[in-house]
């Protein structure tokens, strides 16, 4: 079969659009398929990564630079550390610094999943590598600590061991007063 | 001390070598485009100090170069042994590498991310070369503040590496599915499993002597095993595959078969130039015929090896100096002609 469009070439890809409910079905050779659909044909073996690249460009384009996404250019979301612009990034596909990932992290949000298909790292951490809770714990008083085990006992009806921490407690803050 | 390609290894008719690379980036620098040329001096050179505990700590021995001021010939034949890759050879700014003796350890200084760091062994044996890359990473980490996040992971250059930022990959050759002409049928299933099957030397680049790679796509989300056990299991499918269609050939085409392994022996065997994408073709055939037992040779012997020595970079990399190509063809064909083994 010969393609709906230009006529000459052989019609590879069938193509079906539903715009508000109309349906219109084409046959197409894969050069009008390129040009008239949102059908990007090439070579699948040899550039699947860099059709990543140019997918990424693609996804974090439809989230725009713009805080919002909408506003003005003047706006436009750029790094504060390495100075690397949204368009700069669109372009090169790569980041300037770490900071990059926290001053476009409003796009990478919506946009890394589709790449990576999760958005959380669960991977390896560096060894002396500290999550924010763990660094929270670690700047927490012992009295502070004492007292979010007393309202886990409290809530769990476990009166005995919550009479006990609240006892350490008292002790803690008198020992307190005493040294201040 | 045997260099990767060297070993005798599991499964090797099919997977060639197993690889992981994992990339990292010093919280101290911009990333690489940001990088300014004096940072980038900084960079290599304080790396390649700092991997001289390398020497102590593992236990292999290690040489370290700038690579940037390295001769064309030598960058050439060290992409081909697959010890650097080609954008680093690209690269203008000052770029280094760090390589244990036995080739199985590099680590690119400057490529795309600071880090590059790379682990190779013979074969089917990735959890080996994830022990060592990881070994070489936290000893690594001791030196260096890594750019690392909570929720991303290991910062990289461009987010199709961030997370774990590893990519393990496998060496294979697929003669038989590559005559069947399933290849570029295998890529889309394989795509649709987060994996890529691609040419030789990576991202697009032509594949020769049947010869491709491996590798996962995604690295955020998944731990390392998780993406190493996805892997493996996706490469067994392949294998069987592979396998299944080499009996194919066996039963239906075995004299035809017999005679083009016989055939490429022949020519290699003969011929008084020939040209590296010629060669590959015929080696590939000639290591069909071997793997499937249509033709004998001496014990091990590896066809694999031969393949790269005979690549343009390598084979001027021997003679120490460049020639024109049909005066390398010719010294191909006679270089392959001392080292075929004879048919027994």
């Amino acid at each position: 079969m010969l393609c709906d469009k230009c006529k000459k070439n052989e019609a590879r890809v069938y193509y079906t659009e539903i715009i508000n409910g109309e349906k219109t079905e084409q046959h197409l050779c894969e050069e009008c398929a390129t040009e008239y659909t949102s059908f990007q044909m090439g070579t699948p073996i040899m550039n699947q990564e860099l059709t990543l690249g140019s997918l990424l460009s693609t996804i974090l384009g439809n989230f725009g630079g713009t805080a919002q996404g909408k506003g003005s250019v003047e706006k436009e979301l750029h790094c504060d550390k390495c100075g690397m612009t949204y368009s700069e990034f669109m372009k090169v596909g790569r980041f300037g610094c770490e900071r990059c990932y926290e001053s476009f992290q409003s796009i990478l949000d919506n946009s890394i999943k589709s790449i990576q298909g999760a958005d959380t790292h669960t991977g390896k951490k560096p060894k002396n590598f500290q999550t924010k809770t763990e660094k929270l714990v670690k700047e927490l008083s012992e009295i502070d600590k004492l007292t979010i085990q007393l309202q886990d006992a409290v809530e769990k009806e476990e009166f005995e061991e919550a009479v006990r921490l609240r006892d350490r407690i008292r002790e803690l803050k008198k020992e307190e007063i005493g040294n201040a | 001390m045997l260099k990767w390609y060297k070993e005798a290894a599991k499964n090797s008719d099919v997977v060639i070598s197993s690889r992981i690379r994992l990339a990292r980036n010093l919280k101290k620098y911009p990333f690489s485009i940001k990088l300014n040329d004096q940072q980038a001096n900084q960079l290599v050179q304080e790396v390649k100090e700092a991997g001289k505990v390398f020497d102590t700590q593992t236990d292999k021995r290690y040489n370290s170069c700038n690579v940037n001021v390295l001769s064309e010939i030598d960058k050439t034949a060290m992409v081909e042994r697959h010890v650097i890759s080609p954008l680093l050879v690209e690269k203008e700014q000052s770029t280094g590498l760090i390589l244990s003796e036995d080739e199985k350890i590099s680590i690119m200084i400057n490529e795309e991310d600071h880090l590059r760091i790379q682990s190779v062994t013979g074969g089917m044996n990735i959890g080996e070369a994830y022990k060592t890359a990881n070994l070489i990473d936290d000893i690594t980490n001791e030196l260096f503040d890594y750019a690392f996040s909570e929720k991303y992971g290991y910062l990289t250059s461009c987010p199709t590496n961030v997370g774990t930022g590893m990519r393990a990959s496998y060496m294979v050759f697929l003669p038989a599915l590559t005559l069947a002409g399933r290849i570029t049928k295998l890529a889309e299933e394989l795509g649709k499993y987060g994996v890529a099957l691609r040419g030789t030397y990576g991202e697009s680049s032509k594949s020769f002597g049947s010869i491709y790679q491996i590798s996962n796509q995604k690295t955020l989300g998944s731990t390392e095993t998780e993406i190493i056990e996805k892997l493996n299991g996706i490469v067994e499918q392949v294998m069987r595959q592979e396998r299944r269609q080499r009996e194919y050939l066996l039963i239906n085409s075995f004299d035809e078969m017999e005679d083009k392994v016989y055939r490429s022996y022949g020519i290699l065997k003969y011929a008084k130039q020939v040209s590296s994408d010629d060669a590959m073709t015929l080696l590939a055939q000639l290591k069909l015929g071997i793997d499937m037992e249509l033709i004998h040779v001496g014990q091990n012997y590896n066809i694999h090896e031969l393949m790269m020595e005979i690549q343009p970079g390598n084979l001027q990399y021997q003679l120490d100096k460049a020639i024109s190509c049909t005066q390398r063809d010719k010294f191909r064909a006679d270089y392959i002609r001392k080292r075929l083994p004879d048919i027994v």
